[in-house]
């Protein structure tokens, strides 16, 4: 057990420097960023600038700095907020996390009943139009979806508010926006596993018992589910990430993924590189502990 | 993920094997009526886009400042002329739509290609090979996924400028894992069989030995998660398309088509609509047909 | 079970620290404002983005204002005047207190220009006053400006030159007066600021002309323009700027908005590639000029809410000559001299643009250019690094570029000439584009003087020589468009500034 932490552990470093790397050498070819910052500048000012700022030395050399630099926690300052870039993305940081971890819940919150109810009554019209609507929310872009939905709740029915952060009414659009990207997957998942199980005797045997039958259901399909639902968090949850950016946009949310994607715009290279590093840091914790998760669920591996 | 049936141990003729196989594999297949469904709308899309300079009512790129914003024809404003209405500068949206399909289709298409290429041939190498080369790939693998992808493909085409290539290498670079684990699974499965050793020590070649058994087996897994990712592909161009980073020319995806005409929603709702539309038939189509593809190709599944 | 109860609980704590505040009842005190964005501080000089001057001229104030029929007006100088022609003498308004309870004082504004034209501060406005020279306290009350050589513009861009508190900044730091502690002496001031999220803004009770009618300002930064206009037809935001002129029907005749339209500065035109051809020929350029429909774009695209123009410089600007016609649209013409130039059977070009919102009026003025034999294919580019690496320090954008520019408020020809033509490095496009031979000498003739008729006249000149050379494809200027709740009384300026100290509730 010991040794398979450790092995996990280590190839999360690699994983890390590898991540830095390919930031790193993105925002190389992306273009001068003094042009960016001084674009009225006559060139000799540019040039000061460019050398103060450690641009003209060779590439393995700044690349050695940057990474000496993240051990310390140093991800410089950001070019345009002139604000430190760590601080600045992990403030953002628990706001993108909330509207993610929201989405996964609403996600599992309608995967698991509407899974259960469809395999229970098998390719009955519930079951198609279960699957049909929910397939629906994979086929559509993300912002459309985001956008259609403001026209119709908060524009037409007034329900909710159209976009912000301030209040928990406005946390309901983007979350549910985001969770029908990741519901399909869950949903077929659930689905599948209760079949697998539904007419199994040991549940045949406990109904004959006269446990009450949906008690019986429930806890078999979940415990069958558990394992491959637990096999595509991590998955999803990388995924999820990369919807929140567009979210976060179409609702005005202040996370991390629009800093990001602005720091991208203006090559704002530490919050690019920082921004990046904690987004890919918390893929690889989260896919981490879903790895634990599962030995500990699974005693076949633990076994090994 | 359905791997398929083992390859026939040698001594038994592949060919009739296979044969048989197939024809199983339609028949379950077209069992199911929502697979049919979506198999007969993609024959529509990829139609409109062969056919698209032959079947679009309109020059896609013609405008008529007079005719913008033209209401589709059950609409009270509507023309005949313009069956799902104008857009901005009045282009006809059918029109559009239909050429749409061509570029659409053929960036998803191209990516996977990519995908299929980078992902297959590196799968191949670290399951062959081995040792340090398949501790340096899988490695990489781990690396790709960690990064939200679409994170990824704003940075390059931040960088590189908007081209239609370019667009396709991103989304092609970002997808390509699924294929290289299968592989190289497989690889991996196949090493252990005797037979193997039998053929190596006749003297077959590696080359032999993907051609025969490796690629079969993976064919069908593969065969499902390419058509997936052209789905997805089509929805991460579309979002690209959103933050701004689209290919930039006339001919617009529909990705790009929904992303210019969203400011309009509230004026002239048929702009974004009837590009989502065909984004959501299309896909859905994509994820029957894949959907009922694997179940038939999965022995298990009856 | 533990195990789930305590995720819940750790869960559940996360998320109350990632949610600050409770709902926020629309008070009637209140207006909110929706911006794109928010610019990277509140320090009015260490930004130039339009963004952060609309929020910065509500929390500080200059020594010049403008009134909205752009005169100029005292604001933190009662008086002012030219005593040579490089130098200027300012009375300093009385009395005048900062939020923090400081009053201000010529020191301060000393301090300010310093900090600024200290190039160890990196200002990105240091480019817009870098022809003054000195900033001298001369009295408690009086205060020199020297310029290095006559600068016609000073005046101008004295309107946007925020006054700072120089004790307070000292204080505090740069770094923090931009980000959580913003000192000004204007109608509002600072409460809170969350990043991309929203700036909270309080009346400030001492202001010198008076307290303002709205005691919370609050601008919230929403990035996608159709979340905009959803915001403001339910209510959520009282104030959305830029509207385009597709939206303003629907928002006309909305129950709870109406829309407020002006001429602005903003000018459009397509910067020609003079160094190759086909536009190195004067006549392929004058025969894009008349290719061009500028009234049926302008009606059809815009809603009528535009201008034709003959060249670049704006009919808002000083120096504009009302004599100089704009180009007719003649296609018969346009083709005539597109053969005269040797291309009987037309000439392929290409044109960028990274111009999101003009998209429609840049295709459309290809379709029109394609139609007399000028094929001018349209490529649109994301504004970003990659475009300014192109266009902008590399110079790659052959043939020609549609653009748009807003002088950044500067009522002058100079602002626009220069930037769009002038040879000179660090300018905008000119130094790659534009070759017409003698512009530089009269660009220059004219803004090392502060005669103002001398320099109308050679304005003049200049347009003659500009509109028979035709360096650009000139198009026209723009209106800008408010988009305003019924519950608030506001006119859109020609400065495209928001001046929330003139909105009021409206009357019931």
């Amino acid at each position: 057990m010991l040794t398979l932490l450790i092995r996990r552990v280590v190839r999360l470093v690699v994983v890390l420097v590898g991540v830095s790397l390919v930031t790193f050498a993105i925002l190389q070819v992306s273009g001068d960023p003094v042009a960016l910052m001084m674009p009225e500048a006559p060139e000799a000012d540019r040039a000061v600038l460019r050398q103060n700022m450690g641009f003209n030395d060779p590439l393995a050399v700044q690349f050695v700095r940057f990474v000496g630099n993240i051990a310390r926690g140093d991800f410089g300052q950001s070019f345009f907020h002139r604000k430190p870039a760590l601080p600045l993305v992990l403030e953002r940081m628990p706001t993108t996390m909330l509207l993610t971890a929201l989405a996964m819940g609403l996600s599992l919150g309608l995967a698991l009943p509407v899974g259960i109810l469809s395999a229970v009554r098998r390719n009955s019209l519930f079951d198609h139009a279960a699957t049909f609507v929910v397939f629906l929310g994979t086929s559509m872009p993300v912002f459309w979806t985001g956008i259609m939905l403001i026209l119709l709740f908060a524009v037409q029915l007034r329900v909710l508010p159209v976009s912000g952060w301030e209040s928990w009414a406005a946390l309901i659009l983007p979350a549910f926006t985001l969770a029908t990207f990741s519901t399909p997957l869950l949903l077929r998942i659930v689905r599948s596993s209760m079949l697998e199980v539904i007419n199994l005797d040991y549940v045949r045997t406990a109904r004959a018992k006269g446990v009450s039958e949906w008690f019986v259901i429930c806890r078999h399909a979940l415990i069958n589910a558990a394992l491959p639902l637990v096999t595509v968090a991590g998955l999803q949850f990388g995924l999820l990430l990369g919807g929140a950016i567009v979210t976060e946009t179409v609702f005005a949310v202040p996370g991390l993924g629009r800093l990001v994607v602005g720091a991208i715009r203006q090559l704002d290279f530490p919050i690019v590189q920082a921004g990046v590093f904690v987004l890919a840091l918390i893929v690889v914790l989260v896919n981490f502990a879903v790895d634990m998760l599962y030995v500990y669920l699974n005693p076949q591996i633990r076994v090994r | 993920m359905a791997i398929g049936t083992l390859a026939p141990p040698l001594g038994v003729p592949a060919g009739a094997e296979r044969t048989t196989e197939r024809s199983r594999t339609w028949r379950k297949f077209a069992r199911n009526p929502a697979a049919i469904a979506g198999a007969l709308i993609l024959f529509m899309v990829v139609g409109a886009a062969v056919f698209a300079p032959w079947i679009a009512p309109h020059e896609p790129a013609r405008q008529s400042l007079i005719r913008r914003f033209t209401p589709p024809v059950w609409a009270e404003a509507g023309k005949t002329a313009h069956i799902l209405g104008t857009d901005q500068v009045g282009r006809d949206i059918l029109s559009r739509i239909i050429h749409g399909a061509r570029i659409s289709l053929m960036v998803g298409i191209a990516a996977v290609a990519v995908s299929m290429t980078v992902g297959v041939t590196l799968g191949l190498l670290s399951g062959f090979l081995q040792g340090r080369v398949d501790t340096v790939i899988m490695t990489v693998v781990d690396v790709t996924l960690s990064f939200p992808p679409l994170l990824l493909a704003l940075a390059f085409v931040a960088a590189l400028g908007p081209s239609v290539t370019t667009i396709i290498v991103v989304l092609g670079l970002t997808g390509w894992e699924r294929y290289t684990r299968v592989v190289r699974a497989e690889v991996l499965a196949l090493r252990e069989k005797d037979f193997m050793e039998a053929a190596r020590a006749m003297g077959a070649s590696s080359a032999r030995m993907v051609l025969r058994h490796v690629l079969p087996n993976t064919f069908s897994s593969i065969i499902v998660m390419s058509t997936l990712q052209v789905a997805q592909a089509i929805l991460q161009e579309a979002a690209l398309s959103f933050l701004g980073v689209g290919t930039g020319s006339a001919y617009p995806t529909w990705g790009q088509m929904i992303s210019l005409g969203r400011d309009f929603v509230s004026v002239a709702w048929w702009l974004p609509t009837f590009p989502g539309l065909a984004i959501l038939l299309t896909v859905l189509a994509i994820n029957l047909v894949g959907d009922r593809l694997r179940d038939a190709l999965d022995p298990r599944v009856g | 079970m533990k195990r789930w109860a305590l995720l819940a609980i750790v869960l559940t704590l996360a998320a109350l620290a990632a949610l600050p505040g409770v709902a926020q009842a629309q008070a009637k005190d209140t207006l909110t404002v929706a911006l794109v964005s928010h610019a990277p501080t509140l320090d009015p000089h260490m930004h130039f983005e339009r963004v952060g001057i609309l929020v910065n001229i509500n929390m500080f104030d200059s020594l010049l204002h403008r009134n909205p029929k752009l005169e100029f007006e005292p604001s933190l100088a009662t008086s002012w005047k030219a005593l040579t022609d490089t130098q200027w003498e300012f009375k300093i308004r009385k009395g005048v207190k900062f939020h923090n309870g400081e009053t201000l004082t010529p020191e301060d504004v000393k301090y300010s220009f310093d900090r600024v034209i200290d190039q160890t501060k990196k200002s990105p406005q240091y480019g817009n006053i870098r022809a003054i020279k000195e900033v001298r306290v001369v009295n408690a009350e009086t205060v020199h400006i020297i310029t290095d050589k006559p600068f016609p513009l000073l005046l101008e861009r004295l309107v946007f030159f925020p006054i700072v508190p120089k004790k307070h900044v000292e204080t505090v730091g740069d770094q923090a007066f931009g980000a959580t502690s913003p000192v000004g002496t204007g109608p509002w001031k600072f409460v809170e600021w969350k990043r991309d999220q929203l700036i909270r803004l309080e009346a400030f009770d001492q202001h010198w002309r008076g307290k303002p009618a709205f005691k919370t300002l609050i601008f919230r930064a929403v990035p996608e323009v159709a979340t905009m206009v959803a915001e403001i037809k339910t209510g959520g935001v009282d104030l959305i700027r830029e509207v385009s002129p597709d939206i303003i029907p629907e928002l006309k005749t909305h129950p709870l908005a109406y829309v407020s339209s002006t001429p602005i500065l903003r000018v459009h035109q397509v910067e020609l590639d003079m160094r190759v051809p086909p536009f190195d020929k004067k006549a392929v350029r004058q025969a894009a000029n008349y290719a061009i429909d500028k009234q049926t774009i302008i009606q059809k695209l815009m809603a009528g809410l535009g201008r034709q123009v003959a060249t670049v410089v704006q009919p808002l600007a000083f120096g504009f000559d009302a004599d100089i016609k704009p180009y007719p649209f003649d296609q018969k013409k346009a083709k005539e001299l597109l053969a005269q130039a040797g291309f009987p059977n037309g000439v392929d070009v290409t044109l960028h643009s990274s111009s999101v919102a003009n998209r429609p009026q840049f295709e459309a003025l290809c379709e029109m250019l394609t139609e007399v034999g000028i094929r001018a294919t349209p490529k649109m580019w994301d504004p970003g690094p990659a475009w300014n690496k192109f266009s902008q320090s590399e110079g790659k954008g052959t043939h020609g570029i549609y653009g748009t520019w807003g002088n950044y408020s500067v009522f002058d020809a100079d602002a626009v000439l220069h930037p769009l033509y002038h040879s000179e490095p660090g300018g905008w496009y000119g130094k790659w584009y534009t070759r017409v031979e003698g512009l530089d000498k009269l660009i220059d003739e004219a803004r090392s003087t502060v005669d103002q008729p001398r320099r109308k006249r050679t304005y003049t000149q200049i347009q003659q020589m500009i509109r028979e050379e035709a360096p650009s494809v000139f198009l026209w200027t723009q209106y800008d468009t408010l988009a305003i709740s019924k519950k608030v009384q506001y006119a859109a300026r020609p400065d495209e500034w928001l001046w929330l100290f003139d909105a009021k509730p409206a009357a019931r």
